[in-house]
């Protein structure tokens, strides 16, 4: 069975640019207990993803089940910041901007992707 | 604002106490110590001898520092005090307060001083609707403080108190047994700290303490800033320096600090109940302000884009490419028993932000931020052709996806019962206001020239101005009640003229939409006795079935609906009417201290001879502070027009003379000067006018 948390971060991996993040610049830690720590760099909303990132401008912790659910879309990413169930460390704003992420659907890519007629 | 209640704030932390410093809140009462959208802190009472002081004086000279004279509680006033007691209290991460007692009796006093504490830890939506809480409330003392806290799963709130002097500490306040000799003093610094906020992370101390005080802090500094780079203002009419001052002033102490840009600020919406973004509230008074502190204008437009719908939510009325409607930070919140996290129910707001940023470029020259920007504006048109017409009928209307917690009106009248015809009778939903309308086709003219000057796509800009023109014309057809000469306030869910007449007319004429001729008309009603009061134009007429003088939305005059509707009136060449607003809005300003409220009673001026404030008005409110400034704007008709500034005064006589210097902007600074010169026809200007 895929693990959500692995494909997620597989397929982040893969994304490339995410014109959500085009003005966002910074470095993410995700610390997920019982699913292992990931790191995501983006530059201007050009995104890499790795296994190691020993610093981050942005800690973002939270339980495995938890992070499930934000994945998933049954989760809301900032009610659960707002309910003490994830914990932020440094930047609160790259975290903010950072959930747009979690938040996508064939719809964004509408109103994203238009350029012009 | 009660007047019997004084505030100070700092972002979204606020202190609202009684006039002698006590906190003593009941479940629905606006009192206490507030961060992040709850109530930090509802019980604060100071007592000697188990008696409150009585008040000799409040001084609020500043947004964010008060102090509290008092003398002990006599019950007479035939015995003079012996004894006075100050209290100084100043906010930031909760507040930090000094008492002083001192003895002016030649013999010593021993005095049981006693400061009780609690909190109910209310979400400010609780407090507002008066609601019970779900979690569990506690109270420890840990070394040498007093925990006050909340805990609802994992969502944790704590209050901690402290204080230099020893005290003995329980779960209710803290007890000082206090020694004054003769002509002694005792003091003791308290703080009250908001130790766990919306981040969960631990907050050990206030942010000013003792030292701040004397020496200027962060925030006193950062005003005096604030003022220095503003324009200043020169008038024979003192009372319009004063009213400016006072602008500038509460402009900066509704300055919120967005997390994701902590350095920088944009306004909110309102003391006590709006200290948060509102989309719509914060667009207009950056409009409003961008002659005088054009930063606000950026950092709203980065703050908004931010957090721009990206998905289909109920919930949320989040659409892709809408413009939040508000955020809020409480447990109601946390918990999504209400949908503020953010919410979008507002179908003006995304327009409205397309309209600021071509405003903003025009005035600062940012074409940076212009580009910066261009996805997320065409996410912005996305959505108004998207899902902002839901019906394909060409306007946009709205009705929420949440049928419970969302917002029944998405304009800027958002009662629940602002949208009727003109026998009084409810409209039905999904609506189509007017003002929207105008928006859009601003929003799409303003979006065409950045779509050719900055996005290099001129196709864009050709399909934006065409699209313009065509809802101009069909909205002239469409809404016009060529029976009373005006625009219907909106065409409702049966696709009916909702047809009172409303000050939203005024709105139109801002936004250009209303074809030249039929300007007239609308402008005729506007000064009309139905809408004027003669302090400003009513939100809706006397002569309609819906109108009450003290209807929320129904008869009331909105400063800011005043400041916009004055600037559409420049903006067709009305220019003593527009006058005229100024005036009465600036006369009306006189009666608040010199800050409009968010609305006052629709009585016509020649009954009360006196603005009667609405009920429950927030005070200070941001688009009303920023009236004042975009009255002095349409007064000097200032207007940018490429590298340059162009000032065309239409100045009532009475102010003689008025000045604006050093006004920012991409031409570097420039001075306005200009002479009182029009004559305000059936305007009673005697009274506010003299000293």
């Amino acid at each position: 069975m895929d693990d959500p948390i692995t494909t997620f971060f597989e397929r982040l991996a893969t994304r490339g640019y995410e014109p959500l993040l085009h003005t966002v610049s910074g470095t993410y830690r995700f610390e997920i207990a019982d699913a292992g720590n990931w790191g995501v760099m983006v530059t201007q909303g050009t995104l890499s993803v790795t296994r190691e990132l020993p610093q981050a401008s942005c800690v973002i912790i939270c339980t495995r089940d938890l992070f499930c659910a934000i994945v998933q879309g049954e989760q809301n990413p900032t009610t659960a910041f707002m309910q003490g169930r994830v914990q932020v460390k440094g930047s609160l704003s790259l975290a903010q901007v950072f959930q747009r992420i979690f938040r996508v659907r064939p719809e964004t890519r509408l109103a994203w992707e238009v350029t012009g007629e | 604002m009660n007047s019997k209640t004084v505030s100070i704030l700092e972002g979204n932390t606020f202190v609202v106490s009684d006039l002698q410093g006590d906190i003593d809140a009941s479940p629905s009462e606006p009192t206490g110590l507030f961060a992040w959208d709850t109530r930090m802190l509802s019980r604060w009472i100071l007592t000697l001898n188990g008696v409150r002081p009585d008040l000799l004086s409040t001084d609020d000279l500043s947004y964010y520092a008060i102090q509290f004279f008092l003398v002990p509680g006599t019950g007479t006033i035939y015995i003079n005090p012996d004894l006075s007691i100050f209290r100084k209290r100043m906010v930031g991460r909760g507040f930090h307060e000094e008492l002083l007692i001192l003895n002016h009796r030649s013999e010593a006093v021993d005095l049981t001083v006693r400061m009780e504490a609690g909190s109910d830890f209310a979400d400010l939506f609780e407090v507002k609707d008066a609601l019970a809480k779900k979690g569990e409330l506690y109270q420890r003392i840990e070394g040498g403080r007093l925990v006050l806290g909340y805990r609802r799963e994992q969502f944790v709130r704590e209050t901690w108190v402290t204080s230099s002097a020893p005290a003995e500490i329980d779960g209710h306040g803290l007890t000082f047994d206090v020694h004054l000799e003769p002509q002694g003093s005792w003091s003791t610094d308290l703080d009250v700290i908001a130790a766990t906020a919306v981040s969960g992370m631990q907050t050990t101390r206030v942010k000013y303490l003792r030292e701040h005080i004397s020496a200027k802090p962060e925030m006193q500094l950062n005003l005096e800033q604030w003022i220095e780079n503003a324009p200043s203002l020169n008038c024979d009419w003192n009372w319009f320096e004063r009213i400016y001052q006072r602008s500038l002033v509460d402009l900066a102490a509704l300055r919120y600090y967005p997390r994701l840009l902590s350095d920088k600020s944009l306004p909110a919406a309102g003391l006590p109940w709006f200290m948060t973004i509102f989309g719509r509230d914060s667009v207009i008074t950056s409009l409003q302000s961008l002659p005088f502190t054009p930063e606000l204008a950026g950092t709203t437009l980065v703050a908004l884009a931010a957090q721009q719908g990206t998905i289909i939510d109920d919930f949320r009325d989040e659409e892709p490419g809408k413009i939040l409607h508000e955020v809020r930070f409480g447990e109601m919140t946390a918990f999504e028993e209400r949908p503020q996290s953010p919410y979008y129910g507002s179908a003006d707001s995304t327009p409205l932000f397309l309209i600021l940023l071509d405003e903003y470029e025009r005035w600062t020259g940012d074409a940076h931020l212009v580009k910066r920007l261009e996805l997320e504006a065409r996410a912005a048109l996305h959505w108004i052709d998207a899902y902002g017409d839901r019906n394909g009928d060409g306007y946009v209307e709205y009705e929420s996806r949440n049928k419970e917690t969302g917002l029944e009106n998405q304009c800027w009248k958002d009662s629940w019962n602002s949208i009727l015809f003109a026998d009084g009778s409810p409209s039905r939903l999904p609506r189509a206001t007017c003002e929207i309308q105008g928006y859009v086709y601003d929003a799409k003219m303003r979006c065409a020239r950045l779509a050719r000057h900055f996005w290099n796509d001129p196709k864009l800009a050709e399909r934006l101005e065409r699209e313009a023109a065509e809802l101009k014309r069909r909205f002239n057809q469409d809404f016009w009640l060529p029976e009373r000469e005006f625009f219907a306030l909106a065409l409702d869910g049966d696709g009916k003229k909702v047809d009172s007449l409303t000050s939203n007319i005024g709105h139109l004429l801002w936004s250009g939409i209303v074809d030249k001729e039929k300007a007239e008309a609308c402008v005729r009603h506007l000064m009309g006795e139905q809408l004027f009061s003669g302090w400003g134009v009513r939100t809706m007429a006397m002569s309609e079935g819906g109108y009450n003088p003290v209807g929320y939305h129904l008869g009331t005059v909105w400063p800011h609906d005043n400041s916009l509707i004055a600037w559409g009136l420049r903006r067709y060449g009305y220019r003593a009417e527009a006058a005229k607003i100024a005036a009465g809005m600036l006369a009306a300003a006189i009666y608040f201290k010199g800050r409009l409220p968010e609305a006052f009673a629709g009585y016509p001026r020649a009954l009360t001879r006196f603005p009667v404030e609405y009920p429950t008005a927030c005070s200070p409110q941001a688009w009303s502070t920023g009236t004042p400034l975009l009255l002095l704007r349409t007064l000097l008709g200032l207007e940018p027009d490429g590298e340059h500034l162009l000032a065309d005064p239409a100045v009532p006589r009475m102010f003689k003379r008025l000045d604006l210097l050093s006004i920012p902007g991409r031409w570097g600074h420039i001075d306005v000067c200009s002479r009182g010169t029009l004559d305000l026809v059936g305007m009673d200007s005697s009274l506010p006018f003299t000293f």
